[in-house]
């Protein structure tokens, strides 16, 4: 027996190393193969398509592929897009696929980097843009609008300064949302609360929180969103990172611990701890379903959601919608343009650049703008488009709708409602709602969180920097 | 064996024996030289696979690790020793660790315990043992994925079905996932229900091949349930126990599913384990030097902790 089990142990210290090996590398396989698998199936896809591509003489269409990040009922409307354009235009071919959140598809285009496998449309999220322009695997759609002499001037200004960057416009807005407030108004009524007023600013928030609370029962909430918070930044006019927002040179500092940081997070932590607004983790879905539910009576969320909220709720009572609320006094500011934008890629043929272009100059038409903005709550990016017939049946029927076009309108023009611009955007918003959790569980100062937080991405900024030529 | 003789044979007819011997030695060598060329090939399938999947990964990480990368995530220049030196002085290895090994804590023993209990309660039971069985053991044909997705609404801060019950019976609702006293908890809780099908299964194997010849001599000596269970079903079952005990603190390391699900590491990094920080730096921020550089900490980490289960711990089960 004692030899046996000797010989167990003997075969054990080989087995460490193999099982300990196993581990690591299983731990760095475990993100990528998704992404990897992906890439490969739609690499046959574009193979073929470059083959037809590049053969002229042949009457056979140039096909494109575009990778979007939209579900449910954008995916809907994106398809119905699609398939009309494609009966209307024999010569191109689109294939629209969905490539999982923006995230994700953003992650899948860095892995399909290198190789034949990337789309030849890609839809980014805003906050993706400084990344893309750094990445250098794009055509800036401003070549295709000065060879094309295409007319600018109907489309919403505030939409085109945000994708302007570094005197240019990269990439062809598509959708376009910004934050607005959504609050129940049988709840308001019951509450003693005018229903046809809704609260504007930070204190008339809070007042009104505190009125919907009952029995320790919060009556609004917000979700933790670093969105949020850079769109509060901009409705108070602060800019977010230093280099005039990141627009006039690249940014090297985050400006996180202002004045404009600190009073926001303070008053958003106050509310918490009166219990007059729940903190219900950092996903908009869980606050949209508990107001849907009439649980809460106030939430903030994206104009994108509207429909969805609208539908959810029913009839059980009616949803009215407000300006994204600001501290008293602030004059200036606005909020920033959300959403996301397409980009051509330049590792294509030229076709299918072209064909790309296309594409984008249908997507952007008042007609499709319209019919887009119907189907899921993203506005429109011409002004045109309101001159629509469906939009305006839209409107009439869901007031709603409105609420987002005229805080668009009412934003004031400067750098920190064109938004911030950093190559690493994404990973900062991770920083920022990671702070915003500290703050709300006590576990830092609403300044020092901030603080801590402003230092870190002020680091990945520099890293950032330096690997970016 | 035959060439062996023919060789042999060879010599026979020369009047020298040492040249017999030399040349003796000689076909030896080559024999061994061949039969080992025989087990390579053997081997080769396998060292093929373990060099595509496990030895090239790992060379390429501590390559990598050496390096910055770019946004993109292509090698953008040397580094050196940078990316160690700052997963120290940041605290992303320390607290990655810590919250781990707490993880560890939570999920092993309770899970193991959790499972030898059902295991001893199933074993002598006359009526129903089938259907216990299968429900004990059902967690285990759920995929991680769906697992959480059924937890994360379970878990709902609003709509979850745990806190309305807790409404229900007049307690105050838990912040089960948002709060970050109780997420990592809550992702245990859930982890254990997860691993209790595949535990659950293999004690009770374990103690199925325990034989009835043992508990009724001791039960003749006189033995309760009790001492029965501590000085027979324990040592004998010590084999199985160390084997759920590695497999479980491996998969607990490991685990990644649930957390991306459930709460993406958050929040405050409350339930931020190794291998979903590793992923985050290496596949969200795509940074892929720290990443690597953190893989191959963690890889270190686990030998010493495989170690030291084979050292000592092993000591302790009694092979039959």
């Amino acid at each position: 027996m004692k030899r046996f089990g000797f010989r167990r142990l003997r075969f054990g210290r080989g087995m460490i190393l193999v099982l300990a090996m196993f581990m690591a590398v299983l731990a760095g396989c475990g993100g990528n193969t998704g992404a990897n698998t992906e890439a490969t199936n739609t690499s046959s896809n574009n193979e073929s398509s470059s083959d037809k591509g590049t053969d002229n003489t042949a009457a056979a269409p140039v096909k494109i592929t575009w990778w979007h990040s939209m579900s449910g009922s954008g995916e809907k409307a994106i398809n119905k897009i699609v398939t009309d354009f494609n009966a209307s235009h024999p010569g191109i071919q689109v294939e629209a696929v969905y490539q999982g959140k923006y995230d994700e598809s953003l992650n899948k285009l860095k892995a399909s980097l290198g190789s034949n496998s990337g789309p030849d449309l890609m839809q980014v999220y805003e906050i993706g843009s400084k990344f893309m322009i750094d990445s250098k695997m794009i055509t800036p759609v401003q070549k295709f609008i000065d060879e094309d002499k295409f007319d600018l001037s109907s489309l919403e200004p505030n939409i085109i300064r945000y994708y302007t960057i570094g005197g240019q416009l990269n990439a062809m807005p598509f959708n376009t949302s910004n934050p607005i407030l959504y609050y129940n108004k049988d709840a308001f009524k019951a509450a003693g609360l005018d229903p046809e007023n809704p609260p504007k600013t930070f204190e008339e928030y809070e007042a009104a929180a505190k009125a919907l609370s009952k029995n320790g029962k919060p009556g609004a909430a917000i979700a933790i969103y670093g969105w949020f918070m850079e769109q509060l930044f901009a409705n108070q006019n602060a800019e977010y990172v230093n280099g005039g927002n990141g627009r006039d040179q690249a940014a090297t500092e985050s400006l996180l611990a202002s004045d404009a940081g600190v009073k926001t997070l303070v008053w958003w932590k106050k509310m918490v701890d009166e219990k007059a607004v729940a903190n219900l983790g950092r996903d908009t879905d869980d606050t949209d379903s508990a107001f849907a539910a009439g649980q809460v009576a106030m939430t903030l969320d994206s104009t994108a959601s509207l429909r969805k909220i609208v539908d959810a709720v029913g009839g059980k009572f009616k949803v009215g919608t407000g300006f994204l609320p600001r501290p008293e006094g602030v004059k200036e500011g606005g909020v920033v343009v959300g959403g996301a934008s397409l980009y051509i890629m330049n590792n294509k043929p030229e076709e299918e650049q072209k064909a790309a272009w296309e594409f984008i100059k249908y997507v952007a038409s008042p007609e499709v703008q319209a019919e887009w903005s119907v189907s899921t709550g993203y506005f429109p990016i011409t002004k045109a488009a309101y001159d629509q017939q469906v939009l305006k049946d839209n409107v009439a029927k869901f007031p709603q709708f409105q609420t987002a076009v005229d805080q668009l309108h009412a934003s004031s023009a400067s750098n920190a409602t064109s938004g911030a611009v950093m190559g690493i955007f994404p990973e900062a918003r991770q920083i920022v709602e990671g702070a915003i959790e500290e703050a709300l569980n006590g576990k830092k100062e609403p300044k020092k969180a901030l603080e801590d937080a402003a230092a870190q991405i002020t680091d990945k900024l520099k890293q950032y920097n330096a690997t970016v030529k | 064996m035959s060439e062996l003789d023919n060789r042999w044979s060879l010599p026979a007819g020369t009047s020298r024996a040492s040249a017999g011997r030399r040349l003796r030695t000689v076909s030896l060598k080559r024999l061994k030289v061949r039969e080992n060329m025989l087990a390579y090939a053997f081997l080769a399938p396998s060292l093929l696979l373990f060099g595509v999947f496990m030895f090239y990964p790992l060379l390429r990480s501590v390559y990598l690790s050496l390096y910055s990368t770019d946004p993109a995530g292509r090698v953008a220049s040397f580094v050196g020793l940078q990316n160690f030196t700052a997963l120290f002085s940041s605290g992303l290895f320390l607290d990655g660790i810590r919250v781990t090994a707490l993880f560890a804590l939570l999920t092993v023993p309770a899970g193991m315990l959790l499972a030898l209990v059902l295991a001893a309660l199933t074993h002598n039971l006359l009526r129903g043992k089938r259907l216990f069985q299968f429900a004990f053991s059902l967690p285990m044909v759920l995929s991680v994925g769906s697992a959480a997705v059924i937890w994360k609404f379970l878990f709902h801060p609003s709509l979850g079905m745990l806190n309305s019950g807790l409404e229900l019976a007049g307690l105050v609702p838990v912040p089960w996932l948002t709060n970050p006293k109780w997420a990592l908890l809550s992702v245990s809780l859930m982890t254990v229900w997860m691993n209790l099908g595949f535990n659950y299964i293999v004690i009770s194997s374990g103690m199925q091949g325990i034989p009835d010849d043992m508990y009724e001599s001791a039960k003749i000596d006189g033995a309760g349930p009790v001492a029965m269970f501590r000085q027979i079903t324990i040592p004998l079952l010590s084999p199985t126990l160390f084997f759920v005990l590695v497999v479980s603190i491996i998969s607990a390391f490991q685990s990644f599913g649930q957390i991306n699900i459930l709460t993406q590491g958050g929040p405050m990094d409350s339930t931020n384990v190794f291998v979903y920080s590793i992923y985050r730096e290496a596949f969200v921020n795509f940074r892929f030097g720290t990443g690597s550089a953190q893989a191959l900490l963690l890889f270190v980490v686990i030998m010493l902790l495989t170690l030291v289960q084979f050292k000592w711990v092993e000591r302790k089960v009694h092979y039959q």
